[in-house]
């Protein structure tokens, strides 16, 4: 066969090619879904295609016709072929759209939280306290509520029978043996004795715990409440060490803006001795009670006074929860209503 | 304390009127002003007038006509009122005053008369009770006669305030105007007015013989004589300056003794001497002695007592009391004044063990000036000369014991070691001067104590006063750190276990640690069990806080209970605190337990069903505990005891050792407490919780692939699961990656007393893909261990 009589043919192949690319195009571009996609891809480019079919005939070509009319056929079949991936990426989208849209709901609706609790305000107040001291090097511990009157009284240097003893109205135990009473602490400090006795200076220690008086619950005063003590004893305190850290203390705990003074006051167990007000919500407030450790609170202790200064503080976390919260009614801190707690988060 | 402005002034010109600033200046000085109030005296068209005639009002027998000189004019006044007569200095309301509760006044016509204005009682103006009759000025207020025209608020003082000082109890010195106005002259560096009284007849002996058994109890006692007392009203200024201080007045002898004692602090007690007699003993009491006091009561003494007796008996409990048949009464006429120092803590006791308090008590127990006791009683005899109509009589003054004198040597570098400034000691011995102490040499100060300064015994005591009058605000603060030690383990723990409740759902509460008996009765405790023994409080507010907690259940339930009454459905709370037990030491035992409830249905959010809390949620809790903890060999027994639900409680176990108990709650006692549903709760001991046994130790998971399997056992009910999960563990060892209970199956398909358990093995080795091979017999031992600790069979095949 001459080879030449095949030109028109060859010449007619290339514009079915033609006719075929630009049949499959308009067709790809109409295919409606991925169903439709697949059909007409099984019948442009399948086995049983034009495209197969022009393949299986190159073999009975000239090598240079083979090779022409191969590329020819390569270069449709790429073409229509990257026409249906990117149609079919298309209609993927187009599908998984529909069917997020389908899937959606009404996010306004309430989430589902975990069930979860909370610390309590007293605890945090307590917690938060104790690391402002233990960042300033102060070590922590704790001791018992039903006390002893040598260590709750005595040994802080409340003279016998007179009315300092009886300030703090004192809840007494019926338990032990005479002459030694035992009461439940009516303030952290017995804590100061027995660290002293058990610890060599320096002694820097913040003490938090349950205390009690003989007060009725009311709206400012509860027959239990909650301190946190302080005491630091070393060879060189002195009150000007006692405002530092107290003043510390404030901006940490209720802002750098915090201003504060001090005032004296008594305490038997301290002196010089101070109260701290802070002011705040325009108003001064009483913080804490302060005070140089009296020498006969070190000397109780085995310390000796002439080496050794300290200063002592104490704190009512309840009050210091209840001037920074704004809670105005002790009694709301020991109801156990699950509203105010939740607030406690 | 309540002091006024107007009465400090006696003593004391301060350079500000500002009744800030003196409160502020009190502050500085300890002294804390809680409250300034402001005493306003104004009256509107009320003038002083002065009475020129007075006659009877034609058509009326009860009131009378007055004329009244007020100044610009003579009014015609008609007045019901009987105690005045011609020239007596009166306040008037003219036509245009407003009285207390908006009474206008205007001219009327009263019987035919008309009335120009009103004469005023002290009811009317507000100044005092008294309306039996008007006010006669002329008596109380010497320079009345003078203001005949004018304001009537011009005789009063101007624009007084009341501070009422909270006083520390270590100020006794300070309970009194003079007190504070001293402290306020220091403040100020202003002389302090020494008050003077020459009394006639001032040394004169007394017909009085007074003699001190126990100068301990009384190292002195003085006693004025008065004769002649017109027992009445005091004058009006005098009663006005009582009632801003919260003193109610009484008559011109009791209100005398008062006004000295808010005065200058030293509390004194008038005698009948005629009733008393001319003799005086002070004694301590004997045992069985009585003596009936002025309230009617009789009192038993106790030889610890401080007594004033005449020859026989006690007529007075010394400092507490006087006794009713001595009192000073309308018919007294003769009145011994004693003014004496009376041994602070004898005071005290005395005082608390007769629940007798007072003024005067409150002042004797801190500790009075010895030095102040003649000076006393010589002012309450100024007084009742000026007001009382009386002569002053003779004196005794014993004084057996002189306080010895309390001198303090102080060094300036004592100075400078607690406060931290160098104060130079010119300075020092000023401020100790100011406040009435000694001063000799430079460094050291010799500091001679005065006898009414009981608190000052040390250089620190004086430092104290240099430190408040040099003002704390001067001392500079400095910032020092510690020399560290930081939370102990056992708090870290305490935090660590708080975090898991809360994110377990639990609400921290802070409860009371008090119970009340009829608690522990609730909870159905047995007798034998040891919660029933709680540590009473001897002094208790209420008999429901009588008893120290010896569990944390009664509160917990009850904070429960109030959460449901209030609508609230899902409860969960746990509380860490300390229970009080008795044990062998001299304190109770004081051990901290976690204790927590649950109740009600928990919320499961929207569009999910909630369910309540059972017995499976509570050991849920602790196994969640247990983990997060790292606490080794966690476990749980069936456990029978109140107030838990026999059949649906667990102890819970750190290897052998029981720590505590979890489960449901006795319905009958959920039911006692208040509470509705199922209710779950528990109590453990927390110092398990907290023993150090070093950190946990990382184990790799491993990469190679499990063999995972089910298996199901039929066994007796009677078998608890515990069973047989631990013959399970102990049988796969350390293959064991997981095991889970996915079934329990009671019913149709098994025999009556039997019951199913289904389980999920997943078993892994850490090097090693492990084999179908070798998991074959391993599957096989776990089913013969099974079956040997229970009894049971494995259902399906092996």
């Amino acid at each position: 066969m001459d080879p030449t009589s095949n030109l028109p043919e060859r010449m007619s192949l290339q514009d079915d090619l033609a006719a075929l690319r630009s049949d499959a195009q308009a067709r790809i571009a109409e295919a409606g879904d991925l169903e439709a996609l697949a059909a007409l891809e099984t019948e442009v480019v399948g086995k049983r295609s034009p495209i197969a079919a022009g393949r299986a005939g190159l073999r009975d070509l000239p090598d240079d016709e083979r090779r022409a009319l191969g590329q020819a056929i390569n270069e449709v079949a790429t073409e229509v072929e990257a026409l249906i991936a990117s149609r079919r990426a298309e209609l993927g989208r187009a599908e998984h759209a529909v069917a997020l849209a389908s899937d959606a709901v009404d996010v306004t609706l309430p989430g589902r939280a975990p069930n979860r609790g909370s610390v309590n305000i007293i605890q945090q107040v307590m917690d938060e306290v104790v690391d402002i001291f233990v960042a300033m090097g102060y070590a922590v511990a704790t001791g018992p509520e039903a006390e002893t009157e040598y260590y709750n009284f005595t040994a802080l240097n409340f003279p016998p029978a007179h009315p300092t003893r009886l300030v703090m109205d004192t809840l007494y135990l019926e338990y032990g043996e005479e002459p030694e009473e035992i009461l439940l602490r009516t303030h952290t400090s017995p804590m100061q004795a027995r660290y002293m006795e058990e610890h060599e200076p320096p002694v820097y220690l913040v003490v938090p715990g349950r205390v009690y008086r003989s007060d009725p619950l009311d709206p400012t005063h509860s027959p239990v409440f909650h301190q946190i003590e302080g005491l630091a004893v070393d060879t060189d305190i002195t009150f000007g060490d006692l405002k530092g850290v107290l003043e510390h203390f404030a901006h940490e705990f209720l802002g750098a803006d915090a201003e504060t003074k001090f005032i004296p006051h008594f305490f038997p167990f301290t002196e010089p001795s101070a109260e701290m007000h802070v002011r705040h919500d325009e108003q001064w407030l009483e913080l804490l009670g302060c005070g140089m450790v009296h020498p006969a609170v070190l000397e109780a202790a085995g310390y000796d006074s002439d080496q050794l200064t300290g200063f002592a503080f104490g704190m009512g976390a309840d009050r210091l929860a209840m001037v920074r919260h704004g809670i105005t009614d002790m009694r709301d801190l020991f109801d156990p209503d699950v509203r105010i707690l939740e607030q406690y988060r | 304390m309540k002091v006024t402005l107007d009465w400090l002034r006696d003593f004391v010109d301060l350079p500000t009127d500002d009744p800030e600033d003196i409160a502020l200046a009190l502050e500085s000085l300890g002294l804390e002003v809680e409250n300034i109030e402001p005493i306003h005296y104004r009256f509107s068209n009320v003038v002083v007038g002065k009475v020129i005639e007075v006659k009877p009002h034609p058509n009326a027998d009860k009131v009378r006509l007055t004329k009244v000189d007020v100044g610009s004019e003579v009014l015609e006044i008609v007045c019901g009122a009987w105690n005045f007569e011609e020239g007596a200095i009166v306040p008037v309301a003219v036509p245009g005053a407003v009285l207390q509760g908006d009474f206008a006044i205007t001219q009327r016509e009263i019987r035919g008369v008309t009335s120009h204005g009103m004469i005023c009682s002290e009811q009317e103006l507000e100044l005092g009770e008294d309306a039996d009759g008007i006010m006669v000025l002329d008596g109380d207020y010497p320079d009345a006669a003078g203001r005949v025209g004018q304001s009537f608020e011009s005789l009063l003082p101007v624009d007084d305030v009341v501070f009422d000082i909270d006083l520390t109890p270590n100020r006794p010195d300070a309970m009194s105007v003079y007190g504070v106005a001293r402290e306020l002259a220091a403040y100020y560096d202003v002389p302090l007015r020494e008050p003077d009284f020459p009394l006639d007849a001032s040394n004169d002996e007394a017909g009085t013989s007074v003699s001190i058994l126990d100068d301990e109890a009384s190292p002195r006692f003085v006693g004025r004589e008065v004769d002649d007392i017109t027992v009445g009203p005091s004058p009006h200024w005098m009663r006005a300056r009582l009632e801003a201080a919260g003193v109610r007045p009484i008559n011109n002898v009791v209100d005398a003794s008062n006004y000295a004692m808010i005065e200058f602090g030293h509390p004194t007690h008038a005698f009948d001497r005629d009733r008393l007699g001319d003799t005086i003993v002070v004694r301590r009491a004997s045992e069985g002695e009585t003596v009936t006091t002025l309230d009617g009561a009789d009192r038993k003494l106790e030889p610890g007592d401080i007594v004033v007796a005449d020859a026989e008996r006690p007529v007075a409990i010394a400092g507490v009391m006087g006794g009713l048949n001595t009192e000073v009464n309308e018919d007294t006429q003769r009145a011994l004044i004693e003014a004496a120092y009376w041994d602070p803590p004898s005071i005290l006791l005395t005082g608390r063990r007769l629940d007798l308090r007072s003024e005067a008590s409150a002042r004797f127990e801190r500790g009075m000036d010895p030095e102040a006791c003649r000076h006393a009683a010589d002012r309450v005899a100024e007084l009742l000369g000026k007001y009382g109509g009386a002569k002053v009589g003779g004196v005794v003054d014993e004084y057996p014991a002189p306080p010895p004198p309390v001198v303090i040597e102080l060094t300036m570098s004592e100075i400078e070691r607690v406060l931290g400034i160098a104060i130079d000691s010119g300075s020092a011995a000023s401020y100790l001067v100011r406040l009435g102490f000694e001063v000799e040499g430079s460094d050291p100060l010799i500091v001679t104590v005065p006898t009414r300064r009981p608190d000052v015994t040390r250089p620190a005591d004086l430092i104290e006063e240099i430190a408040r009058l040099h003002g704390y605000e001067k001392i500079p603060g400095r910032l020092r750190s510690g020399t560290g030690g930081g939370l102990p383990f056992a708090e870290r723990r305490l935090r660590k276990l708080r975090s898991v409740m809360v994110g377990a759902g639990y609400h921290e509460v802070f409860l009371f640690s008090f119970i009340g008996k009829p608690d522990l009765d609730r909870l159905g405790l047995p007798d034998a069990d040891p919660a029933r023994t709680g540590i009473r409080v001897m002094n208790p507010l209420r008999d429901e806080e009588g008893v120290m907690r010896t569990t944390m259940l009664p509160g917990l339930l009850g904070a429960a209970a109030l959460n449901q009454s209030r609508q609230i459905d899902d409860v969960q709370l746990f509380e860490i605190g300390k229970v009080f037990l008795p044990g062998p030491d001299k304190l109770p035992d004081q051990p901290d337990r976690l204790g927590f409830v649950a109740a009600g249905t928990r919320t499961a959010g929207w569009g999910r069903t909630g369910s309540g809390y059972d017995v499976y949620d509570a050991t849920g809790l602790w196994e969640t505990i247990a983990e997060s903890m790292h606490l080794p060999e966690p476990g749980v027994q069936p456990v029978q005891r109140a107030p838990f639900h026999p059949g649906r409680a667990a102890a819970v176990t750190i290897g052998d050792e029981m720590i505590g108990i979890v489960g449901e709650i006795d319905p009958a006692v959920a039911r006692a407490a208040g509470l509705e549903g199922r209710v779950i709760a528990g109590e453990i001991d927390v110092a398990p919780l907290q023993v150090d046994r070093g950190p946990w130790k990382y184990q790799e998971p491993s990469l190679y692939p499990p063999q995972v399997f089910d298996l199901a056992f039929q066994l007796s009910d009677e078998v608890g699961a515990g069973t047989v999960l631990d013959a399970i563990k102990t049988a796969a060892g350390d293959l064991l990656e997981r095991l889970e209970v996915f079934d329990v199956y009671t019913g149709s398909t098994l025999d009556e007393g039997r019951k199913s358990i289904a389980v999920k093995l997943t078993l892994r080795a850490p090097d090693r893909t492990l084999s179908d091979e070798e998991a074959a017999p391993l599957r096989r031992s776990i089913v013969e261990a099974v079956i040997s600790a229970t009894g049971g069979a494995l259902r399906g095949e092996l």
